[in-house]
């Protein structure tokens, strides 16, 4: 392997997580967003939401990833593979940032839900000064780990063409033949991201751990 | 004081202005009935303690005072005013207008229900300067004199976490008092409390009274109730089942379930 | 509707690639839970080598993606002598790795467990296998039942990374249904449908166990 074939590797790995973080700041506040359409019960789109969330919570990502590039052509939407990828990435991290959200909405204090209404707050106040800043709080553990799943799942728009770290590990085996050099790099490199990853989600669990938990 | 003086304060009272007025009001949870037909005025500077059982309804009346539970029927008056909304019912209130009536009713929980992400003093001054769009500097002293006065200028920057259920609880009272609220509803704001914080708490309310606050307080507490209330209702199985003055009620109960009820109470303290 | 109406017509296809994932999830499955079970007794062991060995290879697993760790095997195995074909790299793949999630699941329902209960084992004289087998591991899984229902999930949406290294499972299937007749739409749909009826019967069978369990615990 030439120090180009790193590099080529490194920089592979460098697209993945930009597709992470981008899903991930994407889909946290769409998360918040559905949360809000389940938790208030508007009709139908209750519903779709509901759908929503069972589907893409149970549809592999690789899969999803294919049926958005390859299908929405079909119906007159068609992508580049790379919005195609951040499209398919959202979708799956915003599903279940819908649940951690809404989670934390059904388990809101009441009391100090009805001390902001009895304090005349409206809806909107009552919302962005009392009942954000408490469940930001909460669902911080949970969505920190769904984002060190969603860097661990974005490898999958690698399918639909991506040039991310697994495809530059292949292009720099193919042309060495040697395959296991690039992969092992690759995972090396990959894993060094993850962890950091899970070292913040354990810095965030010790920080944000409901008293009396431990 | 004799029975003749005590009448005589009672007609006083009387002729203050009604602040808080029930009337007529009926809630049921499901098939259960929690409130029968129940009518009440709550007069300026008075202090009326709710006591009963524990599930006799008190603590659904006082939330329907401010509209926090939704009664099926009767109504609430605030100064005259009708409060709330009822699906189908008659009387219809834009959110908006039930908010700005809300601001006149301060209320104090069991659980305190501090906002746990601002500190005692943000505690204080959120509603006065998001609601009632007072300016920070205007509303921040209002909270330090009110902090003060509860025995808790020291604690200013501290987060509710860090303070005892008592010192929770006088912040709870001073951030309902930083609204200048013509009444203030207590949902029993000592039994979340150790025994020896609970003196901390009755001690401010005691000063509120002195002061002339309005306030309704559903409380266990006895002692409260018969050394500072100036009437007493008392409920059970969803009915006023007696309201008078507290020497009256607790000397002379004229109902059997009264009597039932405080020597229960005192069995249990014994 | 045309499309669908081919889908439907080559359903053949598949049901094939149904098939393999079923088969595949069901060896994962219970291949990782064996092999959960057994990596459990290290992480919990009082020794520190077999402690540090299993942390090191539980953590490993937790921070490499799956498909690049899928991808290793498939290059590494063959070059270790063991000639395993793409299905069965792709199963071992799913055990190896799914396994060490299972492991750090039962390893957090064992740390949970209250001390007496185990004391309680010893004080009737159960020691070592025994020990293990009839008073700790029971109570261990019956907790991590909820989460293991989630994990079995990860399984199925694992197995879908197999496509990339050529095993003939459900996402392959679709996508070879799709080159042939270009039905994207119905072909990634019914797969999509596929997998969600899968997960669907996977949760309500581990809400049924965890009833079961509830009992239990």
């Amino acid at each position: 392997m030439t120090s180009y074939d790193y590099y080529s590797i490194a920089y592979g790995a460098l697209a993945t997580v930009s597709l992470s973080l981008i899903s991930i700041v994407l889909g946290v506040p769409l998360g918040l967003g559905l949360a809000l359409v389940r938790w208030s019960r508007l009709p139908v789109f209750n519903q779709l939401t509901i759908a929503y969330v069972s589907i893409v919570r149970t549809c592999p990502t690789v899969t999803l990833a294919l049926l958005i590039f390859y299908a929405l052509p079909v119906v007159g939407i068609s992508m580049e593979p790379v919005s195609a990828g951040i499209l398919t990435l959202t979708l799956s991290t915003a599903a279940f940032n819908t649940e951690i959200w809404r989670n934390a909405l059904v388990n809101f204090p009441q009391d100090q839900y009805d001390a902001a209404l009895s304090f005349g707050m409206n809806r909107n106040l009552r919302f962005r000064r009392i009942i954000l800043p408490h469940i930001s709080r909460t669902s911080l553990p949970a969505l920190v780990s769904e984002m060190t799943l969603q860097v661990k799942s974005t490898p999958a728009v690698a399918i639909i063409g991506i040039v991310e770290i697994t495809r530059a590990a292949i292009r720099v085996g193919a042309r060495t033949y040697e395959p296991l050099p690039p992969f092992i790099f690759a995972l090396v490199l990959y894993s060094l991201i993850v962890l950091a990853f899970v070292k913040t989600q354990r810095a965030v669990e010790r920080r944000f751990a409901p008293p009396g938990d431990h | 004081m004799t029975d003749d003086q005590t009448t005589m304060s009672q007609l006083a009272v009387q002729q203050r202005p009604v602040i808080l007025e029930v009337s007529g009001l009926s809630k049921s949870f499901g098939a259960n009935p929690v409130l029968r037909d129940i009518s009440l005025k709550i007069h300026k500077a008075e202090t009326v303690c709710l006591l009963g059982p524990s599930g006799s309804g008190k603590s659904t009346l006082l939330r329907c005072m401010n509209w926090l539970e939704q009664p099926d029927g009767g109504t609430v008056f605030l100064a005259g005013q009708p409060l709330g909304a009822r699906p189908g019912g008659g009387l219809r209130m834009r959110d908006k207008e039930l908010a700005a009536m809300r601001t006149r009713i301060g209320m104090v929980f069991q659980h305190f229900a501090l906002w746990p992400h601002m500190s005692v003093l943000q505690n204080v001054m959120e509603a006065p300067v998001h609601v009632l769009k007072q300016t920070k500097d205007e509303a921040r002293a209002t909270a330090v004199s009110l902090l003060q006065r509860v025995g808790l200028a020291g604690k200013m920057d501290s987060f509710p976490a860090r303070l005892s259920g008592g010192q929770k609880q006088r912040v709870a009272i001073a951030r309902a008092l930083a609204m200048k609220p013509e009444v203030i509803l207590f949902d029993e704001p000592t039994s979340s409390l150790d025994p020896e914080l609970v003196g901390e708490v009755l001690a401010v309310m005691q000063d509120l009274v002195r002061e002339g606050m309005t306030m309704v307080v559903v409380t266990h507490e006895m002692g409260f109730a018969r050394d500072v209330a100036s009437r007493v209702v008392f409920m059970d199985g969803g009915h006023i089942v007696e309201s008078g003055p507290p020497d009256q009620f607790f000397e002379a109960p004229q109902t059997e379930r009264a009597r039932q009820f405080l020597m229960r109470y005192a069995a249990r303290n014994n | 509707m045309n499309e669908f109406a081919l889908v439907w017509e080559h359903r053949d296809m598949i049901l094939i690639g149904f098939q393999n994932t079923l088969l595949i999830v069901v060896l994962g499955t219970v291949g990782s839970l064996v092999l959960g079970v057994l990596l459990t007794i290290p992480l919990m062991s009082r020794r520190r080598g077999p402690a540090l060995i299993g942390t090191i290879y539980v953590d490993a697993m937790r921070c490499v993606p799956f498909l690049l760790f899928a991808y290793l095997l498939y290059f590494a195995l063959p070059s270790l002598g063991l000639d395993f074909d793409n299905w069965w790299t792709g199963v071992v793949a799913l055990i190896l790795y799914n396994g060490a999630y299972m492991a750090e699941l039962f390893r957090g329902a064992w740390a949970n467990l209250p001390k007496e209960l185990i004391e309680a084992g010893q004080a009737y004289g159960f020691t070592g296998w025994v020990l293990l087998r009839r008073i700790i591991l029971p109570p261990v899984i019956f907790a991590a039942i909820p989460l293991v229902g989630n994990q079995l999930i990860q399984i199925v949406k694992d197995s879908a990374f197999l496509t990339i290294i050529a095993v003939a499972e459900l996402t392959h299937e679709a996508t070879s249904l799709q080159t042939t007749y270009f039905v994207p739409f119905a072909s990634f749909l019914a797969v999509v449908f596929l997998y969600w009826l899968t997960c669907l019967s996977i949760e309500s069978t581990v809400g049924y166990a965890n009833r079961l369990a509830e009992v239990r615990r």
